[in-house]
């Protein structure tokens, strides 16, 4: 069915780009790696990057002991993304690495590769880490328009650009992290845990 | 209304695409029109992007006439002309838009601190430094329209525009003449400068 023109009356939550991964060593087991970036163009307060990336998820521990971080460059966007967003999705927020991650600046981050090609990359550095998000073996982009009963957080209406990723890593400081994609399902589609978002609006209901 | 959660179609471009339209004379065509591309994925890669005619009906480039493209990205911003921007109503017919010269972006600078009071793009070449300025923006809106509806009438597109009170177009330092005016936009009353983020068009099945 093709779509009509609509105006959204429901305020925009935040705009911009939301890539992440989530990884297993074993596919029955739980997840061994939690990864999700944010490249946020317009939000109530103001544009930012933002880094959640859990080493080990189940281990309520920061820095020096594990990897688990929660990294930006606008203070003010990563609380309004942790307690409107990521405390709305149980994989993230409601793991025990959530309240114990080290909260560090972002300093830089670089881009690499190119979604239609096979390599697609983000580098995010800042606080004595350089954490390297990659992913690979990527697939068809896919324009999404999800409505509440589909998205993560059950109330917005969410557009976005999906490219799925079958194998992906991360490496912080050189060291990769254990841990494979899985099958994951969203709105019929079969595809991988591992996925980049880009062009994502997230819409308070009408 | 009923919607369709994954679109079929193919998709064609991704990023963003702020404009600016300035009239000299609000009773006249307008005396500048301006689009800038952010793009994060399109068959041509990545890339950014701008064309300003700021003598649309004129067959001229610069320096004859303020008649210019600048990118680091040219089979992308070639296929955007193509494919796109010369099916837009504000552009399609013009003159300069086949007559603009072309320039090789060396550096690129987005300023986007000091949101909603104003945001900027600045792009560098050889022989032209660009400033697109867009000042006072409104809350953003999310859009999303068909074929029917679309700027190409050819395509779906998804997108989340910011209308700007104020904007301004410099060229070398040198201001372009013209004030924003105000379209009808999707049964809405808006200005003439304004932020299209995270757009993306899909060819439909």
């Amino acid at each position: 069915m093709p779509i009509v023109p609509h105006v959204r009356t429901g305020a925009i939550d935040w705009t911009g780009e939301n890539p992440g991964m989530l990884l297993k060593t074993d596919p029955d087991g739980d997840w061994s790696v939690l990864a999700l970036f944010f490249r946020i163009v317009w939000s109530p307060v103001g544009p930012g990057n933002m880094l959640l990336l859990f080493e080990n998820p189940l281990s309520a521990t920061g820095l020096p002991e594990t990897c688990n971080v929660i990294m930006s460059d606008n203070e003010a966007l990563r609380d309004y993304i942790k307690t409107g967003f990521i405390e709305k999705l149980g994989t993230f927020g409601g793991a025990p690495a959530y309240n114990t991650a080290s909260q560090l600046t972002i300093d830089n981050v670089v881009t690499h590769g190119d979604p239609t090609s096979d390599f697609y990359s983000e580098t995010i550095t800042g606080g004595g880490q350089e954490i390297k998000l990659v992913w690979e073996n990527l697939g068809e982009p896919t324009a999404l328009e999800l409505p509440p009963e589909l998205t993560g957080t059950g109330e917005h209406t969410m557009y976005s650009l999906l490219v799925d990723a079958k194998t992906a890593y991360v490496e912080v400081n050189g060291r990769r992290l254990e841990g494979e994609t899985v099958p994951r399902e969203q709105a019929g589609l079969a595809l991988s845990s591992a996925f980049l978002y880009f062009s994502e609006t997230w819409v308070f209901p009408d | 209304m009923q919607r369709t959660a994954v679109n079929p179609g193919a998709v064609e471009w991704s990023g963003e695409n702020p404009g600016i339209y300035l009239k000299s004379d609000p009773d006249k065509d307008y005396s500048v029109v301006a689009v800038f591309f952010r793009i994060v994925l399109s068959p041509h890669g990545r890339g950014v992007g701008a064309i300003v005619l700021g003598a649309p009906a004129s067959m001229a480039a610069y320096p004859d006439a303020p008649n210019m493209c600048l990118t680091d990205n040219r089979p992308m911003m070639e296929y955007l002309i193509t494919n796109f921007v010369s099916k837009f109503p504000t552009f399609a017919g013009q003159k300069g838009l086949d007559a603009m010269s072309w320039h090789d972006v060396t550096d690129n600078k987005q300023d986007n601190r000091n949101m909603p009071h104003s945001y900027s793009e600045e792009l560098v070449s050889d022989a032209v430094q660009l400033q697109m300025t867009w000042k006072g923006l409104k809350a953003p809106m999310a859009v999303e329209v068909g074929p029917e509806a679309s700027a190409t009438k050819a395509h779906d597109m998804y997108a989340v525009f910011a209308e700007a009170t104020d904007a301004s177009i410099t060229i070398n330092g040198t201001n372009l003449p013209g004030q924003v005016a105000t379209r009808q936009f999707f049964g809405r009353t808006m200005s003439t400068a304004f932020l299209a983020l995270s757009e993306t068009w899909v060819t439909p099945l």
